[in-house]
């Protein structure tokens, strides 16, 4: 197992950097630009345009702004003000040594824009998979127990209907009818905010903190509670029919103790390792979630890097994330292997 | 470890993280940045209960730097924290702020050189304005500005810096600008909505212009100073009680919400959970008119026209002499397309009847000229194309060329009609309804909607319109502050049609009109004026761009407010320190 997973490891080297090619490729060759549409005015003038480009490293060619952001340029003699004289060396580090160069649109480190909404990402993408969980197993579970109960029929309908339902549809409706139609009777509020992490005004924080996250969490909670429901149960299924069941039955265990005792531990197993593959959703976010609920998280962060072009916030959030799947894969392959003795990698 | 360990011990580390992490980041609220401000020297002597109000963008700031980014949520941040030599107001009148008066000809503050076509400018600034750190604004807080915008390797750029030969202190509360040039603009060089000045003693210079940390943790010395900023959440702003014009601002606290939905804004300010909505649109401003907590502040200019850009040279060139288009190098055609477009209706239909007809550059004070408009006669465009030599001889409803200026003979009248995603529904519906109004005149039009940055991208970029790879495109576009010339040297000058040199991607080129503009540098506002004029009219006959309808500049505001105002020479936070509480 152990040379397993230092090949895999390896194996995962490569194809980072294999994708790191690739996704630096297609950023800076695909359409459009970091300069076009900058700033209220639509254009911007070519001095300003040509200040822009040699501050973004944009005048170099394409396979020297590479390998600028792979192993910098502190290394390299570079002409800092585009007078044509080489004057000193370069400031970037590159990313093999953690420096993931700087936004364009905020100048700051790419990484420190990152950190500023990874947390409130994974504080909201964890709480929800959570709950997601939470609600999906017992119900794939009941659905499996009571197969063809008018129970499964209505979880089964609506699991289609989940995964059907737009999140940002789902989420303006939810906000109109909590926050623009409903009352808290006893403060004549809102019964429930429209967006954001907290209140500034609250004193009761955790309730607070609870407060803005029922919204955001229903609404992403949903797509996911109608997948894995509907994975639990067809996992319960495969399971309850099986021999060893039959045998625990004969021996006088209550349907209780042969669903959650002999069968749910092995039904989960399948489970447990589509989580481990769904686990880089807590750090990439949700575009529509956190757009509509006003949630400063990645998801967000990387659409405005996507929409406007900035390439280095962008290739960082799409490496990191590529790095996470990648990594979530061999979780999910050794989580497998450790939770079913039968599994065995050579 | 057995599996059923394991599996406990995942779920309790993860439901206890989730808990830790609720609880620790609540105890005080998550502060991303945490302001450096300094404490300041005066004692606030206001009384005790604090007024805030809240204002709702749909985009977090990148800095306060608005010369870096312009994204306009950056200048609203940086009215209310900082202060330039002069700002705008909404008729369009320059206002001194840290310059203690506007320097002119008259009072000597303006000496010109017409012989070598050069002139200086001193400024005198007030001397009552401090930092938040009780330090005074001088001079030479001016003079680092300037020394850190024209740094070639970490700077920026400004209008005109070309013209600028040297920026020279005379003592603590007077410089001199040397201009290599007459500059008319020189009232707006250090101020306005994009730039004002940074304090030498706290920003470090050797950051650069572009990227100091001051940009994101300024030193105020406006009505306010930055208390909080939650990246992407929200900024907290608190009275500066150093403020020149003090006891204002009259309300303590302003929170800068960021809320990206345009209709969660709408919803919370009908709730009460905001007090102004920035650069409300015109859906919006409609659904919001009858609500009786709610009003509309209008900007009483306009700056943002829709206009339908013309290509004269031929779709994937840049040379309209050696290859003109096909359709649109007819000077009739385009004007045909003038008169086939019912601006009326579309303002009515579309706009809910807010967008004003436009149909000339020059429709701005101080340099309004009286252009006449072109009105809505598909029977006139109709006769005039076919006097260009467009007409339908197979009956498909589509002109082809019968004898046209540039087109081979059998020529479609087809062309492709172009805008761009960003702005929403009200541009694809405008963009829709153009194109049945040109088809019921015999034009053709595929309709394409891209995003704006492969729109305005570069050349190298793949940009579609410096490559010239486009027929027709629609878009809105306007000049802020009040001096026109860099904007139309930037559309209409024959420089400006070389790819990424300008923006004069229709390619058009007019000697006279380029004689004109080279007249409009000069202090000599009458003769300006006339200069704009003839230009005008140069515009109006050749129709390189179709002017239709300005769109609104208008910000929706909690009725419990006094004193905001829209303008579109500045953002709406530009008099911050007079809004009021009713």
């Amino acid at each position: 197992m152990g040379q397993y997973v230092v090949r895999r490891l390896l194996q995962t080297l490569g194809m980072l950097l294999l994708l790191s090619i690739l996704l630096f490729a297609l950023v800076n060759l695909a359409p459009g630009g970091p300069l076009a549409g900058y700033g209220q005015s639509r254009h911007i003038l070519p001095d300003r345009a040509e200040i822009l480009k040699r501050q973004f490293g944009l005048d170099k060619p394409l396979t020297v702004q590479y390998l600028i952001w792979l192993v910098g340029n502190d290394w390299m003699r570079v002409d800092a003000n585009g007078d044509g004289i080489i004057d000193g060396y370069g400031t970037r580090r590159g990313i093999l040594r953690g420096d993931f160069g700087f936004s364009f649109r905020t100048r700051q480190p790419v990484l420190v824009e990152i950190r500023q909404r990874l947390w409130n990402t994974i504080y909201l993408m964890s709480v929800t998979l959570l709950v997601a969980l939470g609600i999906a197993i017992p119900i794939g579970i009941i659905s499996a127990a009571r197969q063809y109960s008018l129970f499964d029929i209505v979880v089964t309908t609506f699991s289609f209907a989940g995964q059907a339902v737009p999140d940002f549809w789902l989420g303006l409706i939810l906000i109109l009818i909590f926050y623009g139609w409903l009352i808290n009777p006893f403060t004549g509020e809102p019964l429930l905010p429209s967006g954001g992490m907290y209140s500034l005004e609250s004193q009761l924080v955790v309730l607070d903190r609870i407060k803005h996250l029922i919204l955001p969490v229903t609404t992403g909670a949903l797509g996911w509670i109608a997948w894995y429901s509907r994975f639990m149960r067809s996992s319960m299924l495969d399971v309850i029919h099986q021999d060893y069941l039959r045998t625990a039955r004969a021996k006088g265990a209550n349907q209780r103790i042969v669903l959650f005792h002999h069968a749910l531990r092995n039904a989960l197993i399948p489970l447990v390792t589509l989580f481990a593959l769904d686990l880089p959703y807590i750090f990439g976010g949700s575009v529509f979630i956190e757009t509509i609920f006003a949630w400063p998280g990645m998801g967000r962060l990387y659409y405005q890097a996507a929409t406007q072009r900035d390439y280095p916030l962008l290739i960082a959030i799409l490496i990191i994330g590529a790095g996470l799947m990648i990594l979530s894969n061999l979780l999910a392959d050794l989580l497998y292997a450790y939770l079913d003795p039968r599994i065995r990698y050579s | 470890m057995s599996r059923k360990t394991l599996l406990r011990g995942l779920i309790m580390v993860c439901l206890l993280g989730i808990l830790v992490f609720t609880l620790t980041s609540c105890q005080t609220a998550e502060k991303t940045e945490q302001t450096q401000s300094p404490q300041p020297v005066i004692t606030d002597t206001k009384a005790p209960s604090p007024s805030s109000i809240t204002i709702l963008i749909a985009e977090d700031p990148p800095s306060f730097n608005a010369m870096i980014s312009d994204t306009g949520y950056d200048a609203l941040v940086m009215e209310l924290a900082m202060l330039g030599l002069t700002d705008i107001d909404p008729q369009g009148n320059i206002i001194p702020e840290l310059a203690a008066e506007l320097p002119s000809q008259e009072n000597g503050g303006v000496i010109l050189d017409e012989e070598n076509g050069t002139m200086s400018v001193t400024w005198k600034m007030r001397n009552d304005v401090h930092w938040a750190d009780g330090k005074p604004v001088t001079a030479d807080d001016v003079i680092f500005t300037w020394n850190a915008i024209k740094n070639p390797d970490t700077g920026s750029w400004i209008p005109g810096i070309e013209s600028i030969d040297s920026v020279d202190k005379v003592d603590d509360y007077s410089f001199t600008v040397q201009y290599n040039t007459i500059y008319p603009g020189y009232l707006m060089q250090f101020g306005g909505e994009q730039l004002v000045i940074w304090p030498a003693h706290y920003c470090n210079a050797d950051q650069g212009f572009a990227a100091w940390d001051c940009g994101r943790k300024p030193l105020s010395d406006g009505p306010y100073i930055l208390e909080e900023w939650e990246a992407g959440d929200h900024m907290t702003f608190v009275r500066n009680p150093t403020y020149y014009q003090a006891p204002k601002p009259n309300i303590d606290q302003v929170i800068v919400r960021t809320v990206p939905d345009a209709s969660v804004r709408k919803t919370m300010i009908i709730k009460g959970d905001a007090d102004v909505i920035m650069w409300t649109t015109e859906p919006i401003v409609h659904d919001l008119e009858n609500e009786a907590n709610v009003k509309i502040s209008f900007s009483p200019q306009n700056r943002w026209v829709m206009r339908l850009f013309f290509n004269t040279a031929a779709k994937g060139t840049v040379d309209s002499a050696a290859t003109p288009h096909p359709i649109l190098s007819d000077v009739r055609v385009r004007q045909a397309i003038r008169l086939a477009i019912d601006v009326d209706t579309i303002s009515k239909n579309i706009w809910f009847g807010y967008s004003k007809p436009v149909w000339t550059e020059f429709f701005r004070y101080p340099y309004a000229c009286d252009i006449p408009r072109t009105l809505y006669d598909p029977q006139a465009a109709t006769k005039l194309l076919e006097e260009a030599g467009w007409t339908d001889q197979n009956g498909d409803g589509v002109r082809e060329c019968h004898g046209c200026k540039s087109a081979e003979e059998g020529y479609p009248m087809e062309m492709e009609l172009i805008t761009y995603s960003e702005y929403g529904e009200p541009l694809v519906l405008t963009q829709q309804l153009i194109g049945e109004m040109l088809g019921k005149v015999g034009m053709k039009l595929t309709l394409t909607v891209v995003e704006g940055s492969v729109l305005w991208a570069d050349s190298a970029s793949g940009g579609i319109e410096q490559t010239g790879n486009f027929d027709i495109d629609l878009y809105d576009d306007g000049y802020g502050g009040v001096d026109p010339t860099d904007f139309i040297w930037s559309y209409y000058s024959a420089d400006a049609a070389t790819p990424d040199y300008g923006w004069n991607v229709g390619r058009w080129m007019n000697e006279d009109f380029n004689s004109l503009l080279n007249e409009a540098y000069t202090l000599d506002e009458a003769h300006r004026k006339e200069v704009f004029c003839q230009m005008a009219k140069i515009l109006d006959q050749e129709v390189p761009m179709l002017l239709m309808f300005s769109t609104i500049n208008a910000e929706a505001y909690s009725a419990r407010l006094e004193g905001v105002q829209s303008t579109v020479n500045d953002l709406v936070t530009w008099n911050v320190a007079d809004w009021k509480i009713k």
